[in-house]
């Protein structure tokens, strides 16, 4: 008669061997078998589970409090508008002040000659706008070249890229709003495209795999979304040099 | 009436970020038990239940409102605390100061042993010093080993959920649960007493909790 495998015997002690009916009778009749299931038993049974040790008072405050700011924001953009987020807020109104200004210098009836006479520090709303999605397509243009070029052979801690995804997220929304009310639709579509890849970086895992790593990359390439991004920006800065170029919309290159 | 986990999470998903607040109130206590008992180490615990809300949160869409909330947060548990044992273990490789010795009963031929200058059998009756030495046979399963053999030895999960929960075969959760028992064996059963032939006829999954 052959014996039971330890295999089996361990599976019996916790009711999951096969055919246990066929150990059981096996057991009854073997006591070589038998002593081994005592052996078995007798150590998984000095195994306790742990003594779990209770956490400090107010544990669940303190990992909401560590947490909350790491939460990214779900939901439609006018209700986290309407919730009140300070942030959203100020951003909110920024992007609403910085489009009104634009549309009121665009629209409103030009001087003629005595704009001469105007002191020269006047702000340009239109080119504040610019300046701004100007430094946010650079920033952005920083991350995807950081993914892009980031060591694909194992797991990733994503957690810095991440932050920045999720600021820049934040207010690629804006700006992409800002430049469709001014007319700009070559870039508000741009804007369009890269928040699709800013979401996903920043609503992904913390930890990165290769694969998960190669799909975003994908996105990126399959968008040609960095070289986009580099030529905008770098037609936005030029229009940011030239103020007398900044009344038109980018270029139809893209 | 508790407004049910489904309609908190409903209510996140809606834009309310704080409501998740309600769902870090009613869960995180039970999350950092099952993460320290795979631990064992309260500070690692209390940061995995941190990361486990953070993966959770952020996977929220992909909650069905009709299944079990804590069924679901307690798999990314067990999940982010896998992630974190292996990392851990391949970090911890080059400091191991365990000895290997050349067991012939080992099938691989490099079973750790505990360190050949620890107390003799006697002092080992001590309870105190055999959770000690069940903590440190414990550390040297792999970590999908640990985490199967806690879930089915310390809190009584079925094979069928070790399966789903790590996204496993049932045979291979069951090999994982054998191979973390036969770890075990070789570690502990050297400071065992002997064991009296068992008499009764009849075995059958008597100590399965």
């Amino acid at each position: 008669m052959n014996h039971l495998s330890e295999e089996q015997i361990v599976l019996h002690y916790y009711g999951d061997a096969e055919e246990a009916s066929e150990v059981e009778r096996h057991l009854a009749a073997c006591p070589e078998c038998r002593t081994e299931f005592a052996r078995v038993q007798s150590m998984l049974q000095q195994i306790e589970p742990l003594e779990v040790p209770e956490p400090a008072a107010g544990f669940e405050e303190k990992t909401w409090l560590n947490l909350r700011d790491r939460l990214p924001e779900k939901g439609s953009f006018l209700r986290r508008l309407l919730q009140g987020q300070q942030k959203w807020a100020l951003a909110g109104a920024m992007a609403v002040l910085l489009a009104a200004a634009f549309l009121a210098g665009r629209f409103w009836p030009r001087p003629g000659p005595q704009i001469a006479q105007q002191p020269p520090s006047q702000v340009n709303p239109q080119r504040v706008v610019l300046v701004a999605v100007g430094d946010h397509l650079e920033r952005s243009q920083m991350l995807l070249v950081e993914i892009m070029n980031a060591d694909a052979k194992g797991p990733i801690n994503f957690s810095s890229e991440q932050a920045e995804a999720r600021e820049l997220l934040d207010s690629n929304h804006l700006y992409r709003v800002s430049s469709q009310q001014a007319g700009d639709p070559q870039v508000a579509r741009l804007l369009d495209q890269l928040g699709r890849v800013l979401a996903e970086v920043a609503n992904g895992p913390a930890d990165v795999s290769p694969e998960d790593l190669q799909q975003v990359r994908r996105t990126i390439q399959s968008e040609g979304l960095l070289f986009k991004v580099r030529v905008v920006s770098s037609e936005v800065n030029s229009r940011v040099r030239r103020p007398e170029l900044s009344g038109g919309s980018v270029n139809q290159r893209l | 009436m508790e407004v049910t986990d489904a309609a908190v999470v409903a209510q996140v998903l809606a834009g309310d970020r704080d409501a998740f607040r309600v769902l870090v109130e009613r869960h995180s206590r039970s999350i950092f038990r099952v993460i320290y008992r795979m631990t064992g180490n309260q500070q690692d615990a209390e940061e995995l239940v941190q990361e486990t809300f953070l993966r959770a949160y952020k996977s929220l869409e992909r909650f069905e409102l009709r299944a079990n909330f804590s069924t679901w947060l307690y798999r990314i548990a067990v999940n982010r605390t896998l992630d974190f044992l292996s990392a851990r273990k391949t970090h911890m490789q080059t400091k191991d100061t365990y000895q290997i010795v050349d067991n012939p009963d080992a099938e691989d031929g490099s079973q750790i042993q505990l360190p050949a200058s620890g107390p003799g059998p006697d002092r080992l009756l001590l309870s105190a010093e055999m959770k000690q030495k069940i903590a440190g046979a414990l550390g040297l399963l792999t970590p999908a080993e640990r985490v199967a053999f806690t879930m089915r030895h310390m809190e009584g999960r079925s094979i069928e959920e070790i399966s789903q929960t790590l996204n496993l075969k049932s045979s291979a959760a069951k090999n994982s649960v054998f191979r973390a028992v036969q770890k075990l064996r070789q570690q502990l059963e050297p400071y065992a007493g002997p064991v009296a032939p068992a008499r009764s006829p009849r075995w059958g999954g008597s100590a399965a909790k």
